[in-house]
């Protein structure tokens, strides 16, 4: 009677499932385990699992920054060491900012090799922000850095652990470089421990499994991967798109960079051609072509299909072509601390030349820039040295059929926690005066542009110093199919003793002083369509809401209103 | 006699036990949106005698449907000045990474009702900025113009020092005794002004909505001559009395399903098994939760409308632990885009229901898969089953498109829902550091069953238990409870430099606070027992690990003993601890239990019938690896204590079916529970 049931699509896809959940498994090890808010809080880093090849087989992600960085950190391991110098129990950590999935020096990658019946089957990988690694400035990343040099220490995809003995050198070297060894050497156990989790996972995989059905999953996942792409890639416009932008300035008030992009879309490729943008340039503002690579997969993500989990089979059909040596693709030693701006920069033109285009999927511009801010200083109870480092939420496009985000972290964000004002309070030598929308009623549209935020730093303690680095601070976020445009990121200083100062966008180093405030303010997004066209409930509902002022009603959205009953009184749509 | 009755989505389910320790059930069909109709209905439907109720339980599903439905009340914030948009800003979190069209989860209160006050504390509670009182006259004022039903009052580190709210809810109550108020200190005493202001506001948004519930609940009982002590179950798998449960109604959010987590710890405590794993299998969705050492897991770390798409709504009130997936016997079954097969999260709910119910249904389920390979039998459902059409639902959605037989594809539907099942199961056992071979897999509501012993085999869980009452068994559950509270207080400090006087004064505060909250519900001093737990990080760390603590005075020696513990839990949870790093108190918790008298459950008979006797047929189940074999079914309540079956078999009760595979062995305790030894050494 009984019968042996085949092997059948539904194992593979079972291992499948498994496979994503053990990169599920160590991102949130990696977390709830975490020395710095950078990590727990903004989620700013990536774990997953890659085949023996190195193709990404699933990545857990709290930021869409870090998409396909682990691929070129294990292929650059691969390269390096062979699979002959690859033992198990052997972790390597890497930073390279230009080339093994380099980002900048602060984001510092571990890679482990996984062996079964004495082969390699997959690497488990992570990257993660240090909230420090050295260099000239606190937090390590610094927008006026000349050179990578004054950047932080750089590992060289080296072996952390040699067949599980840990390199105690390095890590004493490492002690030695480092501001705050506590967090940093923290961060590090906690990835050390995420990775091991994903290697006994695995094991525990093929162990039931047999080595055969994994590989022959892995396949299955990547041609699914690449399958659904395609789907998605069907149903874009097809032929050439091209538009240009600028990156704002380097830090050193070089700028701003003429960016240009030609992307080719057909049935089977999606092509992003970024020659003839500004070559590398001596800021900090440049950004590797691994760095872009991530920026222009996350934006053919939301074009395909925003709801897969992503592997390399995925990214097949997408090309990324550059000139050698330009802002978008920079060589050592350029300064790349603050590649994200341009990366993110590289992914907007992308995003402005099909908005139009693509309306269900793209909204207008939005804040774009991290917004990042770096405060350093001591508390003022404990004298004890402090360190914030930390993005801001700003305000996103509208869209068709809805507004703009209120106060949303970037497209370079994503699981990205703002710190609370009570937490921050506690631990920070700061007290926040506000921390409130903006309102200042650009980005009208038929649907409007999300408003910006305003946050409010009051030092408590002298000797403070504050880095901003606010990018599309000249360049307000685009309107979209007649929607206005935005406003623009900015920071302005109130003394303690009544002198004003700003706005800035990138500003290095900020002296602050007990009782001075500094007042981040961020973009408010553009909208989309025509204002007269939005219905004259919802204009009424904004004046209420104090989204947009009762002036504004009547010149933008031609809606007027009684101020005190708040009845429309006329409307006139000429 | 103690009646419990639980409102479902569908169902009204009534548990009691007598005073000789006899379990009764009945179930009633739900009356929305007159919830206490069914009750009465179910009561009446059950033959209880009003007058016999002691003790009356009740879960309900009001204050979630409330909630999730939009269908509060009109609510006003008043909050620091600076600070009205921090309930819209909120944490600025996108989880849908590449979703550009991504919309943040809408305020429960729209701006122009998010009113500001001139006042301030620092993070150590002290007055940086005295209260205005006028600026409270005036929102008073503007609120009532608005026509606002219900208050919340939520300042800046008013977990720390309430003063500022208190002043204001003298205010409101004074100048406006009939609205509904709630402080932010009042429901949580953690920071994180977000969190702790959304769950206010989602408090008063409830409050008159679940007074009027409660009320007309007790109004019926009374109409009816029933003079108990009544009960609501709350979210942290204790009770508490209807007059508390109308001031803060959000902490009744989880009301029903953690009673059935709460009842696994129960028969745990019973039958001497202290480690558990509680599974629910109900209609559209399936729920776990570890029960480790005996004790049911509860955190604050709560949110409605959260998926790993959405960043929901956070609520910080203390709910048992559970992690619950789109899984249950109404998942549709479907091939994505690029022909995988997938399972859920799409139910078809209880209208059309599967295939099956012939309602029509034309999606195959997980209940039509159960049936075409014979777990479940067409003969044990309430509507005629027609067995073609259930085949051929499979056939055409699933097994051509693959080119498999309809069985093979069948068993591929319960293959993929059981790696999802297994998947959560998991993510609460061996990825927080538990080996499944020391737990015990509790299997309830509809499918639990008929799924557990397949799954308990593949995590490496060596016996099943499937309760008395499992398809009731949240109510079940509701009939062991205690009363219950929990107090969380956010209190940072330095475990290495701690201040003891200040760390024992914060401990006897809040056993204090218990004491009197408990005199007010007529609990003696005697019968409340305390359990502490802290929250503990390392210095530098966001999260934290829950510690049980010693109670009493704490010493020097306790420090280190807590400590120790911490570094433990660390390990075991994360696979490291960093001993020599400074280690930091977040939160305590004190979790307090007024306990009540309860019957001893009644053991059933020894003797069953024959097994040929409790046999109903023999039929083909299809089965991994073995293929259609030849099944014994067996109807349960036939059972005695000395009945041993060896699989394959399947055991059928009403509304439920037990799947035993081959090599697995069923006995039955002393209480009428299934015992299965999944053959896992």
């Amino acid at each position: 009677m009984a019968q042996t049931v085949k092997v059948d699509p539904f194992t593979q896809e079972i291992v499948k499932d498994s496979l994503i959940a053990i990169g599920d498994e160590m991102f949130i090890a990696l977390a709830k385990t975490s020395m710095s808010p950078i990590i727990y809080e903004v989620l700013d880093y990536a774990s997953g699992l890659l085949d023996s090849k190195g193709q990404l087989l699933t990545q857990g992600n709290g930021v869409t920054g870090f998409i396909g960085m682990l691929t070129f950190m294990v292929k650059q391991t691969l390269e390096k060491f062979g699979e002959g110098d690859l033992k198990p129990g052997d972790i390597i950590i890497i930073n390279d900012s230009y080339g093994g999935g380099g980002s900048h020096l602060s984001d510092v990658g571990l890679v482990m090799p996984i062996f079964h019946e004495g082969e390699i089957v997959a690497f488990s990988a992570n990257k993660a922000h240090w909230t420090e690694v050295g260099g000239k400035d606190p937090g390590s990343f610094s927008n006026d850095a000349t050179d990578i040099f004054q950047e932080g220490m750089q590992f060289p995809c080296v072996k952390l652990y040699d067949e599980g003995t840990i390199n105690q050198a390095l890590v004493d070297i490492i002690k030695a470089n480092v501001r705050f060894p506590d967090l940093s050497l923290g961060d590090l156990w906690a990835q050390v421990a995420a990775l091991k989790t994903g290697e006994k996972r695995v094991k525990e995989l093929c162990d039931k499994h047999g080595k055969e059905t994994i590989l022959n999953s892995i396949d299955y996942l990547l041609n699914h991967g690449e399958a659904l792409a395609k789907i998605g890639l069907r149903k874009l416009p097809q032929g050439v798109f091209e538009s240009e932008g600028f990156i704002d300035d380097d830090g050193f008030g070089n700028g701003p960079f003429k960016i240009k992009v030609k992307v080719t879309i057909t049935e089977e490729k999606f092509i992003a051609d970024f020659r003839g943008s500004h070559p590398q340039v001596p800021g900090p503002v440049n950004c590797s072509y691994t760095a872009l690579v991530s920026a222009v997969r996350t934006i053919f993500l939301a074009l395909t299909n925003p709801s897969q989990d992503a592997n390399e089979g995925v990214f097949r059909p997408l090309e990324v072509i550059t000139d050698k040596g330009s802002i978008l693709s920079a060589e050592r030693p350029a300064p790349v601390s603050i590649y994200f701006e341009s990366m993110q920069a590289g992914a907007d033109l992308i995003w402005k030349s099909l908005a139009p285009l693509v309306p269900e999927r793209l909204t207008a511009g939005h804040l774009l820039s991290v917004c990042s801010v770096v405060l350093s200083g001591n508390h003022q109870d404990t004298n004890e040295p402090f360190l914030i480092v930390e993005p801001s939420v700003g305000g996103w496009g509208a869209g068709e059929g809805q507004d703009g985000a209120r106060g949303q972290f970037c497209i370079g964000d994503g699981e990205t926690y703002n710190v609370p004002i009570e937490v921050a309070e506690t631990r920070y030598g700061i007290m926040v005066d506000e921390y409130s929308l903006r309102n200042d009623g650009a980005g009208a549209g038929k649907y409007i542009g999300g408003s910006g935020v305003i946050r409010s730093y009051r030092a408590m303690s002298d000797n403070q110093s504050i880095s901003v680095t606010f990018g599309r601070n000249k360049f307000a976020p685009w309107g979209s199919n007649g929607g206005k445009d935005g406003s623009a990121n900015e920071f302005i200083v109130e003394k303690a003793n009544g002198e004003k100062d700003g706005p800035y966008g990138i500003y290095a180093r900020y002296p602050l002083n007990k009782g001075d405030v500094v007042k981040l303010i961020t973009a408010t997004g553009g909208g989309y369509g025509n204002p007269f066209e939005r219905s004259p409930e919802m204009v009424l509902n904004d004046v209420k809401n104090g989204y947009i002022s009762l002036e504004q009603a009547s010149e933008d959205f031609g809606v007027e209103i009684d101020k005190d009953s708040f009845e429309i009184l006329q409307i006139n749509r000429k | 006699m103690r009646v419990a009755t639980d409102i479902g989505g569908t169902f009204t389910d009534l548990v009691y036990v007598n005073e000789d320790g006899e379990i009764g059930v009945a179930k009633s069909h739900t009356t929305p949106p007159n919830f206490e109709k069914g009750v009465i209905d179910v009561v009446e439907k059950s033959g209880v005698d009003y007058s016999d109720i002691k003790t009356f339980i009740h879960g309900t599903t009001v204050i979630i449907n409330t909630l999730t439905e939009r269908k509060g009340v009109k609510t006003g914030l008043i909050t620091t000045k600076g600070f009205r948009d921090v309930l819209e800003i909120a944490r600025g979190n996108r989880p849908d990474l590449f979703n550009l069209m991504y919309q943040k989860p809408q305020p429960f209160v729209e701006r122009f009702l998010r009113q500001e006050v001139e006042e301030r504390l620092n993070y150590k509670g002290e007055v940086v900025t005295p209260l205005r009182e006028e600026d409270v006259t005036t929102i008073i004022q503007y609120f009532k113009k608005e026509k606002v039903a219900a208050i919340a009052v939520s300042f800046m580190h008013a977990y720390i020092n309430p003063i500022h709210e208190e002043k204001v809810v003298r205010m409101v109550k004074e100048l406006w005794p009939e609205v509904a108020i709630t402080a932010s200190h009042e429901v949580t005493k953690e920071w994180r002004e977000y969190e702790r202001t959304n769950t206010t506001v989602l408090n008063s948004y409830v409050k008159p909505i679940a007074a009027s519930y409660v009320n007309r609940l007790n109004n019926k009982l009374e109409e009816k001559k029933t003079y108990s002590q009544n009960y609501i179950m709350q979210s942290n798998g204790g009770t508490t009395t209807f007059e508390n449960a109308k001031v803060t109604p959000i902490n009744m959010v989880e009301s029903g399903p953690v009673a059935g987590i709460y009842g696994a710890a129960v028969l745990g405590e019973l039958i001497g098994e202290k480690n558990i794993i509680a599974f629910d299998i109900g209609g559209t969705t399936a729920k776990c939760s570890l029960i480790n050492n005996g004790e049911v897991k509860v955190s604050t770390d709560y949110y409605i409308e959260r998926d790993e798409r959405k960043a929901g709504y956070p609520i910080k009130v203390p709910v048992v632990d559970i992690v619950e997936i789109g899984n249950g016997g109404g998942s549709i079954a479907w091939i994505d885009d690029a022909r995988s097969l997938k399972v859920g999260p799409q139910s078809a709910g209880a209208l059309p229901g599967p295939v099956a119910y012939g309602q029509g249904g034309i999606n195959p389920t997980t209940t039509d898969a159960n049936l075409v390979i014979g777990r479940l039998s067409p003969d044990n459902f309430d509507y005629s089953v027609d067995m073609e059409s259930v085949k051929a639902a499979i056939r055409d959605k699933i097994a051509n498109p693959f080119e498999l037989s309809v069985e093979d594809a069948a068993l591929g539907i319960i293959r993929i829902a059981n790696s999802n099942m297994l998947n959560a199961l998991k993510l609460i056992s061996i990825r927080k550091g538990h080996n499944p071979r020391d737990f015990t897999l509790v299997a309830f509501g509809g499918g639990g069953s008929m799924h557990a012993p397949a799954l308990a085999k593949e995590l490496g869980v060596r016996k099943v238990i499937v309760p008395v009452a499992s398809s009731v068994f949240s109510a079940w559950g509701m009939l062991m409870t205690d009363l219950r509270h929990d107090y969380i207080q956010t209190f940072i400090r330095r475990l290495n430099s701690i201040d003891l006087r200040e760390m024992n004064a914060v401990w006897e505060k809040v056993e204090m606070d218990a004491y009197t909250q408990f005199k007010g519900e007529g609990i003696d001093e005697s019968n409340v027992l305390f359990s502490r737990f802290a929250d503990i990080r390392y210095l530098g760390q966001e999260h934290t690990v829950k510690v049980p603590v010693p109670s009493g005075d704490w010493t020097a020696g306790t420090i280190e003993e807590v400590i120790n513990s911490f570094e433990d839990l660390h390990e075991q949870h994360f696979t490291f601890k960093l001993e020599g790093t400074a280690t930091e108190v977040v939160n305590i918790h004190l979790t307090a239990f007024g306990k009540v008298f309860k019957p001893e459950l009644k053991k059933i008979d020894q003797r069953g019938l024959s097994l040929e006797e409790a046999m109903i047929h023999i039929r083909k189940v299809y089965f991994e690896d073995h293929g259609w074999m030849d099944t014994k079914v067996y109807e349960r309540n036939k059972l005695g204590t000395d009945a041993v079956i060896e699989g394959p078999a399947i055991i059928e009760e009403p509304s439920a079916s037990t799947v035993i595979y081959p090599k697995q062995v069923l006995t039955i305790d002393v209480y009428g529970n299934l015992v299965i030894d999944t053959g896992v050494q």
